[in-house]
């Protein structure tokens, strides 16, 4: 039943004292600041832990009213989870008294992680140009930035763009992987 | 586009998503991105595809089973974190004695070379007999460096018979013609236990 409501219109029922819209929303937003989470965080449980923080703080101020415009609801998500982010970041103290009471319904199922052949990726890799192999190797072995590779491999930063953009999409095509 | 079983009007391009994934983008076009990702679960499914390719490719790239030009801050990069480098610096024209050890994480050649005016540089792997092994066409150089720094496969060179190979650095000019930059010859002797992968 929930299933169909837009974000817009969770908000309001949550804050009526909705318990189902409050999963509901959890269900929806908890992979989504997952995802921010391991871009911003690079770990797994650290992002897991966003999640648990950010729906914390994102139900408590639903249930109080104090989101406005129900329609900027993803917005307000993705505030908090900047904000969580920065607190992180400054300090490794946890909500730990908080997430004991509400931890456990707060931890939405990991969305299924496609797996990849490495033994084909390996292959696909190989296939490459030279230059193209070495802006592969040297962007993803510790994320080298473009100005970092440029230098290394004595050829332009949007050369290095270029050429990665070039090989990723032919790591796609040998690997059959639709984006 | 449908990913997941949700679809997008407006999807974020693959290179995009993977810029967004590795922090290359501006900041300006990093919130838009966000915005979008938090409403869109579509995206938010191809974006985990692009996490997964790129973890798989990090993994590749640690594993030292690939042969590539790198630099040298990825070789000392690679050693501070702990990897076991095993290094050979021939100069033009020497030939030395090299092996791998069951333990090593990866096997790189420094060729000292003079790159100032060369502008395609090819590194060809030849048998002792001239029959061309492997070529790696138009290598990345840094003319600066003084150096090409090739990592060889380690999980080749571990299942490698005792053998020698002749590493040479070749200019190739807008007409094909190849002029010798440096020859470096390697005497692999097996001491890894057990058989080699071929003989």
């Amino acid at each position: 039943m929930y299933v169909g409501l837009s974000d817009a219109d969770l908000a309001p029922r949550i804050a009526d004292g909705d318990s189902e819209a409050e999963a509901e929303m959890c269900r929806r937003m908890g992979p989504r600041i997952r995802l921010y989470g391991l871009r911003h965080l690079r770990s797994s449980s650290a992002a897991d832990d966003l999640v648990q923080q950010v729906l914390l703080k994102v139900i408590e101020a639903l249930r109080a009213a104090r989101l406005r415009e129900s329609d900027k609801l993803a917005h307000f998500v993705l505030g908090t989870c900047r904000m969580v982010v920065v607190e992180l970041r400054r300090s490794s103290h946890r909500q730990e008294a908080l997430l004991a009471k509400f931890g456990g319904d707060l931890i939405p199922e990991a969305s299924p992680t496609p797996t990849l052949d490495d033994r084909q990726l390996a292959r696909c890799v190989q296939t490459l140009k030279e230059r193209e192999r070495s802006v592969v190797v040297m962007t993803f072995y510790d994320e080298h930035t473009a100005a970092e590779t440029a230098r290394s491999l004595g050829i332009s930063e949007a050369n290095v763009r270029v050429i990665r953009h070039r090989a990723m999409a032919q790591l796609r095509d040998c690997l059959g992987v639709t984006l | 586009m449908d990913h997941g079983g949700v679809s997008c009007s407006n999807p974020v391009e693959a290179a995009t998503l993977m810029d967004y994934w590795l922090a290359l983008l501006p900041s300006t076009d990093e919130d838009a991105i966000e915005e979008h990702l938090m409403t869109c679960d579509a995206c938010g499914n191809r974006l985990r595809q692009v996490i997964s390719l790129s973890e798989s490719l990090r993994t590749l790239a640690r594993s030292g089973s690939l042969t590539v030009v790198v630099s040298d801050r990825f070789v000392k990069h690679a050693a501070e974190t702990g990897l076991r480098v095993r290094e050979y610096a021939p100069a033009r024209g020497e030939s030395i004695q090299c092996t791998v050890a069951a333990d090593d994480d990866m096997l790189v050649a420094r060729l000292a070379v003079g790159l100032t005016t060369a502008s395609r540089v090819d590194l060809s792997w030849c048998e002792p007999r001239g029959v061309e092994h492997q070529r790696m066409a138009d290598i990345p150089i840094d003319a600066g460096a003084g150096s090409v720094i090739c990592q060889q496969s380690i999980t080749w060179a571990k299942a490698s018979p005792t053998m020698t190979l002749t590493a040479r650095l070749l200019e190739v000019n807008e007409t094909g013609e190849e002029h010798l930059l440096g020859e470096y010859t390697f005497n692999h002797t097996r001491t890894i236990p057990g058989p080699p992968g071929w003989e």
